[in-house]
């Protein structure tokens, strides 16, 4: 079956669009966050384990439901998704890899993409998919420290940070630090990248594909051994038209970002990159970037 | 647009505070210090209170009574509550029927709102218990 492709970055990383965007391509089936390599076993999707507590609920499974009730009925509704449920509920005991496996050899030909975030949180999950999937491809999707934190401290006032333990502690205080999360995260990524081989590997510049998403789009399309004719990067230049871009039904409302569900339409801009020496937005005490962070921001090309 | 070089490095650094569990390759906080853990539950206190604060400035809106509840329930009866010496018992029928079909209709609203009421309650007492325990320059 064809390898898929997987994007990772932490979360407010243009990782929605650019994923939709590439799963556009006519080789390329463009999946939702499947969340499956959080858990070892499908069944703790519902029930969490003993390691690892059930994330964000029933929206953790959203993804999924949409993308079986999609796949193997066609069309996403309250009735393909209870049919979706079932055929997990038939599945509840397998390995997750096995799970993602079957939805791959099922979309072949086509080039399954997807990213989670969730799987960035861990070097052991994104080994997963990798034992998994031995021959996928690995897309490291950067954005600049400065915009990535401001963009999630903006979302329920940057909750993610908490999730992944990412606070300044000193003598008699903590505080939320949302560049400790951008940092950990993509070190995680590169420490997992490490064990990949330099072929199926490839990092870019989230600014970059905004700014010139033909020139980039292209490139990956050719790195990944898909067509990269004018006809194919004009399709991933309508990511709206994703069977995911939208919400799903009321029993499987999301499965991505509601924000980019809710307006999944591509404008090629110019990110502004601030600069990595200021004070950063989010702290009221004037402070910026820590070293080990600008060290980073300048290894990815930010300057 | 670069491939990295696939080397051997040093173990990487983190920059957060709480230590790696190595069973799941997360970040977990009941590896710090009690003193660490007890900064960070502060923190999450405050972050909570926050949350909720924000939450009740959206939600709290004016509660109006709606006076027109009965306008709707039509009486057989004249202004001293006598019924029509010629009712026909058809009519009568009906009536009592419409009546108690309208009693059950209450009854089911009295008793959505009564759950709406200790759902709402238990956000307030929630909200409440998290101003109370947050710092005040918070």
């Amino acid at each position: 079956m064809a390898a898929p492709l997987f994007l990772l970055a932490p979360p407010r990383s243009y990782t929605s669009l650019v994923n939709a965007m590439l799963g556009q391509h006519p080789q390329a089936f463009g999946l939702p966050e499947l969340c499956l390599f959080n858990v070892d076993t499908l069944v703790d999707l519902w029930r969490g384990s003993n390691t690892e507590i059930s994330e964000n609920g029933a929206l953790v499974r959203h993804g999924l439901l949409r993308a079986v009730a999609e796949i193997y009925c066609g069309e996403q509704r309250t009735t393909t998704v209870n049919m979706a449920l079932a055929w997990a509920s038939v599945r509840e005991q397998w390995d997750t890899g096995r799970v993602f496996q079957e939805i791959v050899a099922k979309l072949h030909p086509l080039v399954a993409v997807e990213k989670s975030p969730s799987y960035t949180m861990s070097v052991k999950r994104m080994q997963a998919m990798r034992r998994a999937f031995p021959d996928a491809r690995f897309v490291h999707l950067v954005r600049h420290p400065v915009a990535q934190c401001k963009s999630l401290m903006a979302i329920n006032d940057g909750a993610f940070a908490l999730k992944v333990e990412a606070f300044e502690l000193g003598e008699d205080y903590a505080l939320l630090e949302p560049q400790i999360a951008w940092h950990d995260i993509n070190l995680n990524i590169l420490d997992f990248l490490d064990e990949v081989p330099a072929d199926q590997q490839l990092r870019l510049r989230g600014e970059d594909v905004m700014a010139e998403p033909q020139r980039y789009l292209r490139e990956i399309a050719r790195w990944a051994d898909l067509r990269d004719d004018d006809e194919a990067v004009d399709a991933m230049m309508h990511p709206e038209r994703s069977p995911f871009a939208c919400f799903g039904p009321i029993n499987a409302l999301f499965g991505n970002d509601p924000n980019f569900l809710s307006g999944p339409t591509f404008r090629p801009h110019k990110p502004k990159l601030p600069p990595l020496t200021a004070p950063v937005p989010w702290r009221t005490d004037g402070g910026g970037l820590y070293p080990e962070v600008v060290a980073l921001a300048k290894e990815f090309g930010y300057s | 647009m670069n491939a990295p070089p696939s080397s051997s490095k040093p173990p990487r650094k983190r920059l957060s505070p709480s230590p790696e569990n190595p069973e799941t390759g997360r970040r977990d906080p009941s590896y710090l210090s009690p003193h660490q853990r007890a900064l960070r539950t502060a923190m999450i206190d405050a972050f909570n209170a926050k949350k909720a604060r924000r939450f009740l400035e959206r939600n709290v809106k004016h509660i109006s009574v709606n006076r027109d509840l009965a306008d709707g329930i039509k009486f057989l009866f004249d202004e001293h509550g006598r019924p029509p010496a010629n009712a026909p018992l058809e009519d009568v029928i009906e009536e009592r029927r419409l009546i108690e079909y309208q009693i059950v209709w209450f009854e089911g609203i009295l008793l959505e709102l009564r759950n709406r009421l200790i759902r709402v309650k238990e956000v307030e007492d929630y909200a409440l218990e998290m101003l109370s325990r947050a710092s005040p320059d918070e």
